[in-house]
């Protein structure tokens, strides 16, 4: 009997299923596939002669087809095999399939085998587009080799190279389909590594459509050499991840999801923890953007080759530009082949021309392109012609984006900007940022130009009419370009960026004012987004600040485009019409802000007396109380009084409530409330001198943040008891404040003993002006009338029992005429902003004006 | 047991959720609404052009919690999320049946 080894796995295939996995050479994943396929192949040679001596088959040809037949099988790659046989003999065949195959799926090898005759390849070859492929890829394994010599003799004559361009088309189709289907952020994050956008799978279709068209196996004779030595350390990549990706899942896995990236990082080489993976996956995306080129501009060339008689028509068609270029048919063509290198700046004029024109460029170009990137040196990237070209294209503002993305793809782009090419591929180990910087930055120029174009009309009006509205546009779309360049560094990439942007800017001749602008939107380009979400934006102190930031209107109007900009440009679901309204809320408040410009300078001045106050406070205290004091209160005290006012709020602690004066002439002083702000406040503060006699002429009320109230009045008395009057104020107030006594009675009191006639002097006009329109956060209310005593308490305690608290006041007094501005707010921390409450709220105060007057008549 | 949904400002979103972290809260769910109560929208003028804004952005969290911990967690999320102002939200709590970990097949107390 005939010695019958059972058929095993022998030692090349010793990886699969196996407990011990032979490490794959992160170096040479060529030498893996073919080590594999070896094995392979003698295991398929094996099965396949035992089944043979096992049945009395007819002739057949066993051809390994698909990544098998071009023998780059992965770890655990499908096989697929054609059984090819001679047309007669067909029912014999099914018994022979059976016997190779149920030994190898026994094995547990993902292998499939379909029989067909020669000229039923062909004609299917003909209709399908993956059996033509996998046809594209076969390789001879066992049997009669004659069958084999047939089949690719007809398949390359008849099949292979006819209807190229269909060919092309049917890939194109394929390529666009899978696209959208992985065009899903999810898989930006965990891309696949076959079927994904430059994946293995593109690198096969430039490859097939190269045999088809140039009738050669080594697509590489086609590329320049730098182009394809780049191109084949990339496809080796992803062969190496692919293969790691495999051993390690135990099966054909091609998505490279987050447990794989940080597992397959640190075996690549990679530095351990999240740093490895994001500069593996920098590598990869690099590499598949790489590949993504490839494949499109070989299908591009044919897609694009016209007929020899078209090429004779549009010979005719052509129209010459210049010197140098000419087009026809959308394509622009170069006249002179030698034109960039004897003046590189002409790659500029080729960018003006293609906008201009809204071409594109013939592959002829852009090869010609590539080949003189060399020749993007500092002469050409601080050449004046290149540099108004380049930002005359932005300003113009048409078909920017694409321009841009194709001088990435062409690798100009980080020729003439440098910096670029350090964020090029870099990703962001998180689920937030999808794409990686480089494409994040293309795409958020290109929604910027889709917003300006009216894609988002009905989502966003406002923010396209700022699109078109916005001055300087080409500064916009430079900043947006660079807003994340500095995330090559370990900085704050906000800041970094900054620094980075004024020394490109100034490289590529912009004016200072230009330079900082653009620095300024890059430094500031996550504040508007922080501010919208995570502050109160019925805070009128958080506004000032925003502004202060922002400085003018036409930088705030840039700052929200390239806002929403890197929103959109993340991906997915990132910008929502919820974050929208906040930021929108934010725009308009602020925007109104620049309006009523006036009120801008005082704040200037805010900022600077905080900063001076570093010197006379501890940095614990200034850092508590930063944030708490209003602008407007900044702006009314030197730093020495803030400083003290400070201190006093920190003994607030101790005792509820401090009263001091300076006594300034003999009959005036200056009087300081600091104690914690509470409803009716000022109302009893203005009543409780009153009762006193003394006269306020002016005074400041201050609330800050922390709920401290700052209050300072100049008073004056006509008695000349002027400190025995203080020291009795601040008892009253003490009793008045803590609710023992309650004002009115005080008042009532007062009021019957005193019998002292005012004297008669000219009238003054009464006036009552409420204004909603000078802050989105107060309604303003402006007394205008005659002074007296106690008519301040008169207005006060008007105002608080219309049920108003009053954030900020200032009074004066001039000669007998009083002017008081008060800033409330109803008790929900609105204005009042209803028609018939405004006219009421104005009416209870006028009212008071008049009635006091005659009680005091 | 416990649900928890609460209707906050966005800004108060990280103050909240600190101040539950800090009391032992181990996990809640975050969603971006939008809607109005009292505190009505309105329409913007820019430029003479009107923007509408008919419903107002909020933050919903849901988290569930045991009985014991409810007391205190709805007093964290009432302090924290409080300005005083119009338009501070809303607290709704409603019971639940069961709580059921998918993973481990937990269920009850132990699935929180």
């Amino acid at each position: 009997m005939q010695f019958d080894p059972p058929i095993t796995k022998d030692s090349g295939t010793s990886f699969k299923n196996s407990p011990v996995q032979t490490p794959v050479p992160a170096s040479s994943p060529r030498d893996f596939f073919r080590q594999n396929s070896e094995s392979m192949d003698s295991l398929i040679r094996k099965t396949f002669q035992k089944a043979q001596s096992q049945i009395p088959s007819p002739s057949v040809c066993l051809i390994a087809v698909g990544g098998y037949g071009r023998g780059e099988l992965g770890p655990h790659s499908d096989i697929d095999l054609l059984l090819l046989y001679a047309a007669s003999k067909k029912e014999s065949l099914p018994p022979l399939v059976e016997k190779i195959l149920y030994p190898l799926w026994d094995l547990g090898l993902d292998v499939s085998c379909s029989s067909r005759s020669i000229h039923e390849c062909l004609k299917l070859a003909q209709s399908d587009l993956h059996i033509k492929t996998s046809l594209i890829d076969g390789r001879y394994l066992d049997g009669e080799y004659e069958f084999f010599r047939n089949l690719y003799r007809l398949f390359t004559k008849n099949v292979l190279h006819q209807k190229v361009k269909k060919l092309a088309e049917s890939l194109a189709d394929d390529l666009r389909l899978r696209y959208r289907k992985y065009e899903d952020p999810a898989y930006a994050l965990e891309p696949n590594i076959k079927e994904g956008e430059g994946g293995l799978r593109d690198f096969q279709a430039g490859r097939w459509i190269i045999r088809a068209k140039y009738k050669t196996d080594r697509w590489d004779s086609i590329l320049f050499p730098d182009h394809s030595r780049l191109l084949e350390k990339s496809v080796e990549f992803l062969w190496t991840v692919r293969n790691q990706l495999h051993l390690l899942s135990g099966r054909r896995q091609d998505d490279l999801t987050f447990e794989f990236q940080e597992k397959i990082a640190p075996i690549l080489g990679f530095r351990p923890g999240p740093e490895g993976v994001e500069e593996m996956m920098r590598q990869y995306h690099l590499s598949t953007q790489r590949i993504s080129n490839f494949a499109q501009d070989i299908l591009d060339r044919v897609l694009h080759d016209p007929s020899p008689a078209k090429k004779a028509l549009l010979f005719l068609q052509r129209r010459k530009i210049d010197d140098h270029f000419a087009i026809a048919d959308g394509e622009i063509h170069l006249l002179d082949p030698v034109a960039f290198k004897r003046d590189p700046t002409q790659l500029m004029s080729l960018l003006a021309h293609c906008q201009k024109y809204q071409a594109k460029m013939d592959f002829r170009v852009e090869e010609a392109v590539m080949e003189t990137l060399p020749f993007v040196d500092d002469l050409f990237r601080s050449s004046q012609k290149v540099n108004l070209a380049f930002f005359g294209i932005l300003k113009k503002g048409k078909g920017v984006a694409p321009l841009l993305k194709k001088m990435h793809d062409l690798g100009l782009l980080s020729r003439y900007i440098p910096e670029f090419s350090e964020i090029a591929g870099r990703i962001h180990y998180d689920l937030y940022h999808v794409h990686p910087v480089d494409i994040h930055a293309l795409l958020a120029v290109e929604e910027l130009e889709k917003l300006k174009n009216g894609s988002y009309e009905n989502e966003v009006p406002l923010l396209t009419s700022l699109a078109r509205e916005v001055e300087q546009p080409e500064i916009l779309l430079f900043a947006t370009l660079l807003h994340d360049i500095g995330k090559s560094t370990n900085r704050d990439h906000s800041l970094a960026g900054a620094e980075m942007v004024k020394r490109i800017g100034a490289r590529m001749g912009l004016s200072q004012e230009e330079s900082e602008r653009a620095a300024f939107l890059v430094s500031q380009h996550l504040l508007m987004v922080t501010t919208a979400l995570r502050r109160d934006l019925n805070d009128e102190q958080v506004i000032f600040r925003f502004a202060n930031e922002i400085r003018n209107l036409n930088q705030l109007k840039m700052l929200y485009l390239l806002t929403f900009a890197d929103i959109k440009a993340v991906g997915g679901e990132a910008w929502t019409s919820w974050k929208n309204i906040l930021l929108m809320d934010l725009f308009l408040k602020t925007s109104r802000f620049f309006e009523r410009n006036t009120r801008a300078e005082p704040l200037v001045k805010g900022m600077d007396t905080m900063k001076q106050l570093q010197g006379s406070l501890s940095s614990e205290i200034l850092s508590e109380y930063a944030d708490c004091l209003p602008d407007r209160y900044l702006s009314c005290y030197s730093p020495e009084d803030i400083a003290h006012h400070i201190e006093l709020a920190r003994s607030l602690e101790k005792e509820s409530l401090l009263v001091e004066w300076e006594i300034e002439k003999a009959s005036q002083a200056k009087v300081t409330v600091c104690t914690r702000d509470r409803y009716g406040l000022f109302s009893r503060i203005t009543g409780s001198m009153f009762l006193n006699r003394l006269n306020i002429l002016e005074a400041q009320i201050h609330t800050w943040g922390n709920g401290v109230a700052l209050d300072t009045f100049w008073v004056e008395d006509s008695t000349g008891e002027i400190e025995r009057r203080l020291l009795q104020l601040r008892k009253d107030l003490k009793e008045i404040l803590s609710g023992k006594i309650p004002i009115k009675d005080l008042l009532l009191k007062r009021k019957e003993s005193n019998g002292i006639k005012q004297k008669i002097i000219p009238k003054v006009a009464r006036e009552v002006k409420i204004n909603n329109q000078d802050s989105d956060f107060f309604t303003i209310v402006e007394v205008t009338g005659e002074n007296r005593l106690g008519i301040l308490y008169e207005m006060t305690e008007a105002l608080t029992d219309f049920g108003c608290d009053i954030h900020f006041a200032r009074i004066s007094t001039l000669g007998n005429r009083i002017v008081d501005v008060f800033y409330i707010q109803d008790e929900w921390g609105e204005k009042i902003a209803e028609r018939n409450k405004v006219d009421q709220l104005r009416r209870t105060v006028s009212l008071r004006l008049v009635s006091g007057e005659h009680k005091e008549s | 047991m416990k649900k928890i949904e609460a209707i906050i400002k966005p800004f108060k979103l990280d103050e909240v959720k600190n101040a539950l972290t800090k009391i032992g809260v181990q996990g809640m769910t975050v969603t971006e609404v939008k809607g109005f109560g009292r505190q009505k929208g309105h329409t913007e003028v820019y430029r003479g052009a009107e923007y509408k804004i008919d419903f107002l952005p909020k933050v919903k969290m849901e988290l569930i919690t045991s009985e014991e911990m409810l007391t205190q967690v709805v007093e964290t999320i009432e302090r924290a999320a409080k300005t005083g102002k119009i338009g501070d939200g809303k607290i709704f709590i409603s019971p639940v049946d069961e709580v059921i970990r998918i993973r481990t097949g937990e269920r009850g107390k132990d699935a929180i």
